[in-house]
This record gives structure tokens, C-alpha cells and sequence, in this order.
């Protein structure tokens, strides 16, 4: 069995981090070399022959923890200063309750990352078509076609695009990630980790969630959890009425969390 | 702010005089001298020397970049608008026009450049341009627009008058010029993002501001060549410049008015917000500073004849008139990039390292970004003062002489 530290770093060698599919054979022999509990904790449950993938945030079990967040920095390098992924809270501030009814303190919150909108804006402006939806779904960034006029940016209602404003920097002693870093002056998101996709496994803010309030599926998958959990208990999307039709779904909370 | 107004100083001084001509050319070097040298700056540091972050994604650059496509409105429907109405009052201004508006949509070519965060890579856009993309239809119709003033330019340095091509001409220059508004408004106004750009008003309000900025630098310019060289248009054109101006400036305001009016009423939080930023907020100085010293005072000038009869003056409100529609540039692309639809603790990550969150964006420019404009102006200003030594002056001193020796000597130069 192979050190997984070498497999990791034989991994930076190479590999473009919109498709994937170059890392892919490494990265299988990276998946295997993890404890087979590791492996089936992250694998995806369902599959369809055209699968669609979507995610389900369940803003019940959220704790607002930022683990998520985190994980998706190292998986897929984040430079300093970028986050991917964030928690917004819901208050007066981001440590101070908002007064809900009868006085009682509330607090909630929205895990935001790039919703992967079926209808995504951010696509339709790209002078370059850098910006652009694969095949299951998945909105991506090739960077090697960005030329960083933000446009992108802009048309983006939810914010969740970020810009290599300088050249990436790291934290000191941190390990590189386990897709490409990017260049200065392009645009970057989420990309629903799609170099763990092609090897079966969900994306690292959803195997780390340790509220599991994250569920990743093939929403064309009838069987898949995703889609029994949309189907009992309906979702929301985020700013809905703009028409982007996104593949991130929220959960309401069925109780208010009261402090 | 002001060293971002097109130049108002002497574009170019007579022959005779050598002192102050050697003091402009030193000026424009200098300045784009401070232009290279910012944009040489923000190529080894990337975009992070400027002021912008995650939130505030377009600023100083796109300002100006609006203002400039705008400013180039001018000249061109100048000319091609009173060429189709078989008006030849403005005539002796053709090719100032003509200058102007093919410098300023250059200069708007030049400006979007430090904007991108790869400029090597902006031949991606010719290679593979994405066709529903606003930009890229930008990108074409700001090339044709370009092609259509240097058409224009050698139609009128010709030295015999080709009133037929300059007719038809006119006929293709006010469409395109209507569709150079448009589309760079479009790139904001088809944004379901930013509420505050979403409507349909945007492109007729460029095209109003357009008029306004570019008439009024060209009335700017004409007078400054006038004061400084021996060319003399008939004393007519600037009060009927000011008269146009007066009916732009009008449209203008109205369009604006009954924009803000709707997105008022409509009472919902997504319009509000942009405009309590502009009636009460961080915009409001520059907002009414606008409407008062950009939309009102010029306007009077403008409109009551006692007061345009004094060029000075005119000059002025001229000045005021350009100055404003900068400023509406900046409260049209603030309050859209300020105000983002989801905006909850802890806010946009800052982009750079120890960046942290932010929630309340304050944009303000950095000194690159001040000197990449300053190097842009200087730009602009050296391509009026070679256009109008080579293209104006000699006309002036020629009239009546030999116009003959002239027109063949800017024929070798055009091509």
C-alpha cells in the first residue's frame, strides 16, 4: 500500500482542475489508499446513466461550524484571502442572535458556494466562454481561457465567485491541494469538487460536514438521497424569482432553533 | 477627480509661439510617462494594487471606460447629424468632431485593457469569443465605430468635398453610434444581478449622457484650438453647440428622473437600497453635486441666451456638464456594485491575503489606478493634438491658399 503523502504528491505534478479527468488515475490510487471505512464514508449513493448533480443543504442540522468551509480551502487550494465557500449568518451580526418571536434568540445559517445554476448568468456573459456547464451539470471555470474581466463577477447574484487579485499565496506550511492552483488575474468558485466526482466519491464539504448537513446526489437519480429528501420535505432555492434555477437546494428548518 | 476630465488645457498652441507648445508636449509626456509607469506597477503586482475586492469587482477603470465610449457620441452625431438635415452650420467643426470621437472611442479601447487581470490573454475573446456575451458584441461594434471615424476622417481631409459619401456615411454613423451606447449599456443592464442596472432605461440615458459629455468636450476643444491657434470657426457654433446642449442636458435629466421615480415608487428593499446610497448615503455629495453643478447650472447657461452669449462662460458650463456625466458614471456603477443581493455577515471574502470579510464595501481608488487614468487622458489628449496639427491647423492656414497641397500631404499621412 502505497504512502498516501507520496501519492499526494505525485498528484501536484499535473492535472487540470476544471476537467479532471487527467489527475483522475492518480487521484483513484489516492482514494485507495485511504481506510476503507474513509472511502465508503465519501461515496456517492446513486448514479443515473445522465447524472445531474445537486446538493442539498439542510439548514436544520447546519451548527454553523465552518468545517466545510475549511476542508474546501485545502482540497482545492484556495489562496489566502479567497474562501469558496462561507457561512453566512443570520442575525445583527455574525456573533450576535437576531430577536425572534416572543423575544426568543435565533440564529440560522447559509452555507453559500456557487449554487450551479441551470441557467447560470455568470455562463451567458463570459466573453470567452471560460465559464461553462459540463456535461453533468457541473458550472466550471477554465482558467486557461480567463482573461479576469470580472464580468462574471457581476452577473453572479450570489457573490460567490472570487478573483486572484495577486499572485496565490499560501499559508505558511500548508500543503498544496489536491487540484491545480490558479493563476493570478482569473476568476475561480466552487466546482463541486468534480476531481472526487469522477471517482465516485462527494465533494469534501459534504464528507467533512460533521452535522452531516450537507447531501450531495444525482438529482436525476430517482433513488438517490437527494432527491428522496427534496421529495419529502421540498427545499428552497436561493433568490429564486431571478430564474437561475440553481442545483443547490436549502431545507427549511422544520422547528426554529431557539438559543 | 479632475485629473480625470479629457484635457481642457491647450491642445495645441500656434507655430509661432514655441514656449507653451513645448510645455504641452512636456505635459503629455510626463503624463504618459505616469500612465506607463502605474500600469508597469499593477502588471507585476496584479489587480490587487488597486482598490477593488470580491465585492467591488469593477471601479475606476469601467468609470471610465463608460465615460469615454460616451464622450465619443459627440463629435461623430455632431457631423452626421447635421449632415442629414442638410445643415452645413456645423461644418467648420467636421473634422475637430471627427477627432474627437475617433480618440475618445480609441481611448475607450485602451482603458478596458487595465481592467483585465490577464491582458495577454484578451486575444482569447477574438479566438473564441462567446457570442451572447455583451462584451464581445462590444468589443465588435467598438472596432466598427473606430473604422467608421477614420472613414469619416478621410472622407473630410479629402481635398475636394465629397458631400455624397459624407451623406452616406452620416446614415451608417448614427445607428452604429446608437448601438455603441447601447451595448456598453447593455453590459450592465442585462445584469439580473444588479437590480439597479436591470432596466430598460439604461441605454437610452447612455446615449442622453453620451450627447451631453461628448458635445460638450467638443465644444470644449474647439474653443481651447481656438484660443491657442489661428483656426477660427464662425463665433455661430458655440451657441449653437450650447443650444443643442441645452435640449441634451434636458432629455438627460428627464430620463434619469423617470428612472429614479419608478424604481421609487416600486418601493421594494432590491431598488430602495441603491437609491437611499444616492439620495442619503455614500453617494449622495457626488449625486446632487451632480444634479446641481452638472445638470442645473450648465443647463442655465445653456438655455438663457444672455448667458451662452458669453463664451467664457459657455466654456464653463461646458466643463460642469462633462465633469457631471463623469460623476453620473460613478453613481450609475456604485450603487450596482455596492449593493449585492445576498448580503449577510460575515460578508464577501476581501480577496487578498489578511483580507478577512467584509460586509460594508468602501471602494476607493488607489494611486495606480489614478495614474493608469491619468496615463489614459494623456493618451487621449496626444492623439487630439497630433489629429488637430495635422488635420485642423493646416485647414486654417490653407483656406483659400493652397488647400490643394495641403489635402494631398494629409492623404500620405492617413494611410
Amino acid at each position: 500500500m502505497p504512502d498516501a503523502t507520496d501519492v499526494l504528491g505525485s498528484l501536484l505534478a499535473g492535472g487540470d482542475p476544471n476537467e479532471g479527468q487527467a489527475a483522475m488515475v492518480e487521484r483513484t490510487s489516492a482514494i485507495e489508499a485511504l481506510p476503507a471505512a474513509s472511502r465508503e464514508w465519501g461515496e456517492i449513493d446513486a448514479r443515473s446513466d445522465a447524472p445531474r448533480w445537486g446538493m442539498l443543504v439542510d439548514t436544520e442540522r447546519c451548527i454553523g461550524c465552518w468545517s466545510c468551509a475549511v476542508i474546501c480551502r485545502s482540497e482545492n487550494d484556495v489562496a489566502l484571502g479567497m474562501w469558496w465557500n462561507r457561512i453566512l449568518t443570520a442575525g445583527d451580526d455574525l456573533d450576535t442572535p437576531k430577536v425572534g418571536e416572543h423575544g426568543q434568540l435565533e440564529m440560522e445559517w447559509m452555507p453559500l458556494a456557487c449554487q450551479h445554476c441551470s441557467d447560470a448568468p455568470c455562463e451567458k456573459v463570459c466573453p470567452t466562454a471560460a465559464t461553462y456547464t459540463n456535461d453533468e451539470g457541473i458550472v466550471l471555470v477554465d482558467a486557461d481561457k480567463c482573461i479576469g474581466c470580472r464580468y462574471c463577477m457581476a452577473a453572479c447574484p450570489y457573490g460567490v465567485r472570487v478573483f486572484n487579485w495577486g499572485e496565490p499565496e499560501k499559508a505558511p506550511g500548508v500543503e498544496e491541494g489536491m487540484v491545480q492552483a490558479r493563476p493570478v488575474g482569473t476568476v475561480e468558485k466552487c466546482s463541486l469538487c468534480v476531481h472526487r466526482i469522477g471517482e465516485g466519491q462527494e465533494p469534501s464539504c459534504v464528507v467533512s460536514c460533521p452535522a452531516q448537513a450537507r447531501i450531495f446526489g444525482d438529482l436525476n437519480a430517482p433513488d438517490s438521497r437527494i432527491n428522496r429528501l427534496l421529495h419529502d420535505r421540498g427545499g428552497d432555492q436561493l433568490l429564486k424569482e431571478k430564474g437561475t434555477q440553481p442545483k443547490v437546494h436549502y431545507l427549511p428548518p422544520r422547528r426554529r432553533r431557539s438559543l | 477627480m479632475t485629473t480625470l476630465a479629457p484635457p481642457a488645457t491647450p491642445t495645441s498652441p500656434p507655430a509661432e509661439r514655441r514656449g507653451p507648445r513645448y510645455a504641452w508636449y512636456a505635459t503629455l509626456a510626463v503624463g504618459l510617462g505616469i500612465g506607463l509607469f502605474s500600469y508597469g506597477y499593477q502588471l507585476t503586482g496584479g489587480l490587487a494594487v488597486t482598490g477593488l475586492t470580491n465585492t467591488v469587482t469593477w471601479g475606476l477603470y469601467i468609470v471610465v471606460f463608460m465615460f469615454l465610449v460616451g464622450v465619443s457620441a459627440g463629435g461623430l452625431i455632431v457631423v452626421a447629424g447635421s449632415e442629414l438635415v442638410g445643415s452645413h452650420r456645423m461644418e467648420s467643426l467636421n473634422r475637430l468632431a471627427v477627432i474627437v470621437s475617433g480618440t475618445a472611442v480609441a481611448a475607450a479601447a485602451v482603458s478596458i485593457i487595465p481592467d483585465l487581470g490577464r491582458p495577454f490573454m484578451a486575444w482569447q475573446m477574438m479566438v473564441s469569443p462567446q457570442l451572447m456575451s455583451p462584451l464581445v458584441w462590444d468589443m465588435a461594434v467598438i472596432t466598427v465605430y473606430l473604422t467608421i471615424a477614420g472613414i469619416d476622417l478621410w472622407i473630410l481631409t479629402r481635398p475636394k468635398p465629397m458631400p455624397r459619401s459624407l451623406r452616406i456615411m452620416a446614415m451608417i454613423t448614427l445607428p452604429v453610434a446608437v448601438l455603441v451606447h447601447s451595448v456598453t449599456a447593455w453590459i450592465f443592464g442585462f445584469l439580473i444581478a444588479r437590480p439597479f442596472w436591470n432596466t430598460a432605461i439604461l441605454a437610452p440615458l447612455f446615449i442622453s449622457s453620451a450627447l451631453v459629455s461628448g458635445t460638450a468636450l467638443v465644444l470644449i476643444i474647439a474653443w481651447t484650438v481656438r484660443r491657442v491657434s489661428s483656426w477660427e470657426p464662425p463665433s455661430h457654433v458655440f451657441q449653437d453647440l450650447a443650444k443643442l446642449l441645452a435640449w441634451f442636458v434636458a432629455v438627460d435629466f428627464f430620463l434619469l428622473v423617470a428612472e429614479l421615480v419608478t424604481a421609487f415608487t416600486s418601493q421594494t428593499e432590491y431598488h430602495l437600497a441603491p437609491l437611499e446610497m444616492l439620495f442619503s448615503g455614500r453617494q449622495a455629495p457626488l449625486f446632487w453635486g451632480q444634479l446641481g453643478f452638472g445638470v442645473l447650472l450648465p443647463f442655465l447657461v445653456y438655455a438663457i441666451p444672455k448667458l451662452r452669449a458669453r463664451t467664457g462662460l459657455l466654456v464653463a458650463a461646458a466643463v460642469l456638464s462633462v465633469l457631471g456625466v463623469f460623476a453620473k458614471r460613478v453613481n450609475i456603477l456604485m450603487p450596482g456594485m455596492y449593493e449585492p443581493q445576498i448580503n449577510l455577515p460575515p460578508g464577501a471574502s476581501g480577496g487578498v491575503p489578511g483580507g478577512g470579510f467584509v460586509l460594508d464595501q468602501l471602494y476607493v481608488p488607489t494611486w495606480v489606478e489614478y495614474g493608469v487614468v491619468i496615463g489614459i487622458g494623456a493618451f487621449a489628449a496626444t492623439l487630439i493634438t497630433i489629429g488637430v496639427r495635422r488635420w485642423v491647423l493646416p485647414q486654417a492656414a490653407a483656406e483659400g491658399a493652397d488647400v490643394e497641397d495641403a489635402g494631398d500631404d494629409e492623404a500620405a499621412r492617413t494611410h
